[in-house]
Order: C-alpha cells, then sequence, then structure tokens
C-alpha cells in the first residue's frame, strides 16, 4: 500500500493518519465545506472536498469518495469509526473499485451490523445473551405488544444502530409508544432503517468489551477488555482498561468468548465484541462492533500495540505479529471523552467558538485531538473535541494522572465534560470500581449535578474571600498606629 | 457584634459568610495571584485570575469561577427586596442549544397543556422533545420545519 485515504474527520482522521504516515505511507484526507480549515486537511499529503455539511452530502457520499480514491491512485481506505465504518455496500463498493478496504469483510459487517443475525450465528458457540425478540419491529402495535410480553424497562434499539441513536429505554408502559417513535424516527434519519429490536433491560448492568484482531489467515487473538460503563444517554464518557473488577478467570472467559465470537464471522480485521455484564459477573453477548473503536487508545496503552497499524498489516494481507500467549496487561488504563456539552444541563450539545485552547503533556497522558485555539466546533457532527488517556503502572495512578491532566486542559468559549471527568475520578463508587451504566442517573442527577457544582462555588468563594481578607490586612496595616487611639 | 453576613456570589450561588466564618479560615499561603486555606481541616488551592475591586475570577482544578464580594451597599439594596422576584411563566420558549427543527405542530391562539410536546429539534443527530412546563397560550410560532436555530434563539412566544 503506498496511499491511503482516511473517509472521516476530526481527531479520528488525524489520529489515523498518523499512525499511517509511520509506516511510510501517504495519506489522503476528505472534508466537507465547512471542514476546510480542519487539521485532518492540513495534516495529510493530498485533501479533497466532498461538498456541503449534511453528512448525507459529504462524509456519507461512497460515490464521490471512491472515484476521487480512483482518481488519485489511493490503494486503501481506511474508514475510522462513525460514518461508513460499517456500511457493507461500502466496503463491498471500495473492494469491487480495486482498492483495499481496511477493515473486516462486507458479509461480516453484514452479519454483526445486524444484532439479530449476529445472535442467530453466535448462538452455535454456547455465548449468553439477554432475553428480547428475534426479529426486528417496526409495527407500534406490535413493538408494544412484545414490550408487555417482557415486561417493562425494556430496552429499544435501532436494529442498524450503534453509538446510542435510536435507543431508548422505557421504564413504563405510559412512555412507550412516544419513545418508541422517537427511536423509529431518529433510525430512520440516523440510518435510513427504522426497525427496532425489543429486549429486556438488565439492571445494574456493566458494559464491558473485549478487543479483537483478526487476519486473513484465520488467526485471532484478544487484547483484553475495556470497561465502559460510565455513559451518559448511553453513549460511553469515560472508558478504561483493563476492567477494576475482573477475575484473571473471567477475563480468559470472555477474551475466549469474543475470539468465538469474531471466528463465528471469520472476522478480519480489529473489531471489538460487547459484552453486558451483571452483578454477579456473569457476562452476555451485547454485539460485535466491526470497527476501530473510539476507546481504542486505553487497548493500546496497555498493550503497546498501535491497533491503526495493525489493521493496515492485516488489510497488506500479514499475519499477526501477536501471540495470545505474548499479550499481557502493563498497567491501567483511563480515558474520557471530551465533548462540547454541559454536564450541569443534562450533557446538552454546547459548541462555540473556542477561545483559549491548551492541551495537557506530561508522562502517560495522550490526547487524542483535532482542534486549535480560534475554531468553531461545527453543529453538524459529533461534539466530540478530543479524547484524553492517561496511563499509570496501577489504576489509582491513573486516575490520578487523569486528575491533573483534566486540570491542566483548558478550554475555554463553552461547556465540556472536563468538569465531569473530574467528578468521576474524585468519586468514591469509581474509585472503588463499584459502578454500573447507572451512574449517571444514581449519582449525577440534574438536582445532584447542581449541588455538586453549588460545592465547587462555596470553595470558590471562600478562597476569594480569605485573597479579599489577606489583601485587605496587607493594605490596612498603616491604620495600626490609629488603633490604641481608636480604643480610647 | 452585629449579625452582618457577608454575601458572595459564586457562579450563580449565593453564599453568606458570618465575620466568625470568615476568621476561621486558615489561610496556608497567599501573594498576589495563588491562595491556599484550610476549612474544616480539608486544605484546597486556588489561582486568582484576575481582580477588579472585589470581582474574581478564581481557577480551582482547571474550572474558572466567576466570584463577587458583595459590598454592604448591594446588601442594603438586596434587603429592601428591590431584586425582582422570580416569575413563574414563561414569556418565550428558546432554544436550549444550537439545533435543527425537524417537527412542530403549532399555530398562534393554540391552547398546550403542561408537559405538552412543542416541537422536536434535533441536535447532534439526537432528537429532543422541547415541552411546555406550564398550561400556555401560543402567541407566535417564531421557527419553521426544517430552521437551524441557535442556542438561546426564540423558538415560541408564549401569551
Amino acid at each position: 500500500m503506498k496511499k491511503i485515504l482516511v473517509a472521516n474527520r476530526g481527531e479520528i482522521a488525524l489520529r489515523i493518519m498518523k499512525s499511517i504516515k509511520k509506516m511510510g505511507i501517504k495519506t489522503v484526507a476528505v472534508y466537507s465545506e465547512p471542514d476546510k480549515q480542519a487539521l485532518h486537511v492540513q495534516y495529510a499529503d493530498e485533501a479533497v472536498c466532498l461538498g456541503e455539511a449534511a453528512s448525507a452530502k459529504s462524509y456519507l457520499n461512497m460515490d464521490k469518495i471512491i472515484d476521487y480514491a480512483k482518481k488519485l491512485g489511493v490503494d486503501g481506505i481506511h474508514p475510522g469509526y462513525g460514518f461508513l465504518s460499517e456500511n457493507a455496500v461500502f466496503a463491498e463498493k471500495v473492494e469491487a473499485a480495486g482498492i483495499t478496504f481496511i477493515g473486516p469483510t462486507p458479509e461480516a459487517i453484514t452479519l454483526m451490523g445486524s444484532k439479530l443475525a449476529a445472535k442467530d450465528c453466535v448462538k452455535h458457540y454456547n455465548i449468553p445473551m439477554v432475553p428480547g425478540v428475534d426479529h426486528a419491529i417496526d409495527d407500534i402495535a406490535e413493538a408494544k405488544k412484545v414490550a408487555e410480553e417482557i415486561g417493562f424497562p425494556i430496552l429499544i434499539k435501532a436494529s442498524a444502530g450503534g453509538g446510542g441513536k435510536g435507543m431508548r429505554i422505557v421504564e413504563k408502559q405510559e412512555e412507550f409508544v412516544e419513545q418508541m417513535e422517537r427511536a423509529i424516527s431518529e433510525a430512520v434519519s440516523a440510518f435510513g432503517d427504522g426497525s427496532v429490536f425489543i429486549e429486556k433491560y438488565v439492571s445494574s448492568p456493566r458494559h464491558i468489551e473485549v478487543q479483537v484482531l483478526g487476519d486473513k489467515h484465520g488467526n485471532i487473538v484478544h487484547l483484553f477488555e475495556r470497561e465502559c460503563s460510565i455513559q451518559r444517554r448511553h453513549q460511553k464518557v469515560i472508558e478504561e482498561a483493563p476492567s477494576g473488577i475482573l477475575t484473571p478467570e473471567k477475563r480468559q472467559a470472555m477474551g475466549e468468548a469474543a475470539v468465538k465470537v469474531a471466528k463465528s464471522c471469520n472476522y478480519v480485521g480489529a473489531g471489538t465484541v460487547e459484552f453486558l455484564v451483571d452483578a454477579n459477573l456473569d457476562f452476555y453477548f451485547l454485539e460485535m462492533n466491526t470497527r476501530l473503536q473510539v476507546e481504542h487508545p486505553v487497548t493500546e496503552m496497555i498493550t503497546g500495540i498501535d491497533l491503526v497499524e495493525e489493521q493496515i498489516r492485516i488489510a497488506r494481507g500479514e499475519k499477526l505479529r501477536i501471540k495470545q500467549e505474548d499479550l499481557k496487561i502493563n498497567g491501567h488504563a483511563m480515558e474520557l471523552r471530551v465533548y462540547a456539552e454541559d454536564p450541569l444541563n443534562e450533557f446538552l450539545p454546547s459548541v462555540g467558538h473556542i477561545n483559549r485552547y491548551v492541551r495537557p503533556t506530561g508522562d502517560g497522558v495522550r490526547l487524542d485531538d483535532a482542534y486549535e485555539e480560534g475554531m468553531e466546533i461545527p453543529i453538524f457532527y459529533d461534539p466530540m473535541i478530543a479524547k484524553l488517556a492517561t496511563h499509570g503502572p496501577t489504576r489509582i495512578e491513573a486516575i490520578q494522572k487523569m486528575k491533573q491532566a483534566i486540570a491542566d486542559y483548558e478550554i475555554e468559549g463553552f461547556a465540556t465534560t472536563l468538569p465531569f471527568g473530574t467528578f468521576v475520578m474524585d468519586h468514591p463508587a469509581f474509585i472503588s470500581a463499584q459502578f454500573d451504566t447507572h451512574f449517571v442517573k444514581n449519582y449525577f442527577s440534574k438536582e445532584q449535578s447542581v449541588e455538586w457544582q453549588k460545592g465547587k462555588a462555596r470553595k470558590a468563594a471562600l478562597l476569594a474571600l480569605a485573597h479579599w481578607k489577606s489583601r485587605k490586612n496587607i493594605i490596612k496595616a498603616p491604620e495600626v498606629s490609629n488603633f490604641s487611639w481608636k480604643k480610647r | 457584634m452585629s449579625e452582618q453576613k457577608i454575601v458572595v456570589n459564586s457562579e450563580g450561588f449565593e453564599f453568606a459568610f458570618s465575620e466568625e466564618e470568615i476568621d476561621a479560615i486558615e489561610i496556608l499561603k497567599t501573594d498576589e495571584e495563588n491562595i491556599s486555606i484550610v476549612e474544616n481541616s480539608e486544605s484546597y488551592s486556588g489561582t486568582i485570575e484576575s481582580k477588579e475591586g472585589r470581582n474574581y475570577r478564581v481557577k480551582m482544578g482547571g474550572e474558572d469561577f466567576v466570584v463577587k464580594i458583595k459590598n454592604s451597599l448591594d446588601q442594603i439594596i438586596d434587603n429592601m427586596g428591590l431584586s425582582k422576584p422570580k416569575t413563574h411563566k414563561l414569556k418565550s420558549i428558546k432554544a436550549p442549544m444550537p439545533g435543527l427543527v425537524i417537527e412542530i405542530n403549532l399555530v398562534e391562539g393554540q391552547e398546550v397543556k403542561e408537559n405538552e410536546k412543542l416541537l422536536i429539534l434535533e441536535a447532534m443527530k439526537m432528537e429532543n422533545v422541547i415541552k411546555i412546563p406550564h398550561d400556555a397560550i401560543i402567541k407566535k410560532v417564531c421557527v419553521g420545519k426544517g430552521q437551524a436555530v441557535d442556542k438561546g434563539q426564540v423558538l415560541i412566544e408564549l401569551e
């Protein structure tokens, strides 16, 4: 491979290009009109504009991307995550154009992209699963009946979904119809497919996933787990590797299950097998993500493996360089997704202009970002600004480093999830690793977040008062000579 | 001794400290820019980013706080009850975030009940239902389906 086009934007496009450049391969960026000044465009050897802001007219425009790739003599396309990364049609079209798709086969994408087909496929491997319907539904009346049979709370998931889009928990029957309508509508606009999947919602669940790598010669290894239970709106916001609760036996069992899932679809490339883990550490297969994950840096930090480089080597047809028995966990890594969102306003997007931007640095600190001071965060795409990751010899050291890195990271102009990161790193439930996906609901409700903010505001008030008092005393010092006179 | 308390507004929150409380703050270290204190055996520190009179910008743990120490005149005005009481009814519905209006079915003069759906705003690919917090009558619909709106933009005016 001599030239790779990265069909993505933002921090992930930049992160992928860095690995490509390191391997001595040329890079091609694609961009939409509002992304003209973006860092991934500046970094690439070549760049082409795809069109208007709307994803459908730019980053999702398969034919345009492939046409440009052919024109520029590109021999590999990396889709990143989101956008076209799990689109089998795109993978097929890329291969049909004589270009290597850096990812799994279209068959594996299709199979694992349909949650129902995926469950059907892995059934034969004795992998445990959560109770639910075995077919996708787009009829509200039928869905309601099914939901009542399974019993509330239930989870509605877009059949073609991912990233929390088209996903809703319904606690009560009365809310069902409205939530179902929203889920279908979101699924239609995000994926063009309104069918959803309904399953029992496991309470006290943890979300733990296993990274796998498979080559074109049938070798598959797992690179341990990532704990992704700290979520808001069913989307991950803090991840870590390894999990703070798995025993070596469970880790091995989950790793082996993940390898079996990958084998079931002859998986090639980097993939992630997601499991739901309950309070007893029993695990259930959720789905397989047939792409690089946002949270891949924590795995890279504990294994020392560059997953993007491995993806490219696998796509070139090379055999895996690593064997399962050679893989070891080195220390602990934390990741915070820095979103342009206001944690004090239910994590609503808070985009705007970056007035000040200072990156954290230091040993064991990694920042994957694509913004600079003076840039705008566009409203058309995901509000993620950066991924901040830290690595330490132990979990507690990784937490301490994360706290320091958050304090050193200056972003001004709008609210971000940085203060929420501090909240989590300081929280006893997080420190003791005893938490589940309800962390935000349990500890960071609207009222609790306001109380927390008030506590910090009070400390800041005391600091200002103390400073004011100490200065006042200094200024007043000459008055001491009048003191005895006053007393008289 | 007077019961006069010093009122401090920090990030919109109001705190009243007695002189005894302020005297109890133990200052560990301070100079023009830095301050470390101990209160109830908990120690914390911050940086004074800027200071204009009694208006401070304090940086603590990477976060900025706007702190205003009110002088006695401010307090007298507040005590006289001149500060406005809270309004209970909204005059308009504003966009809580920038986004795209993907559904809106309202007419002027329409009556809406508490918690009724007003419109759906899509931001960052998530659909958010904007509801009315109290019964109201629609005075004016300021936006239409498919329109992009900025944070704080008036979407609907109410009677």
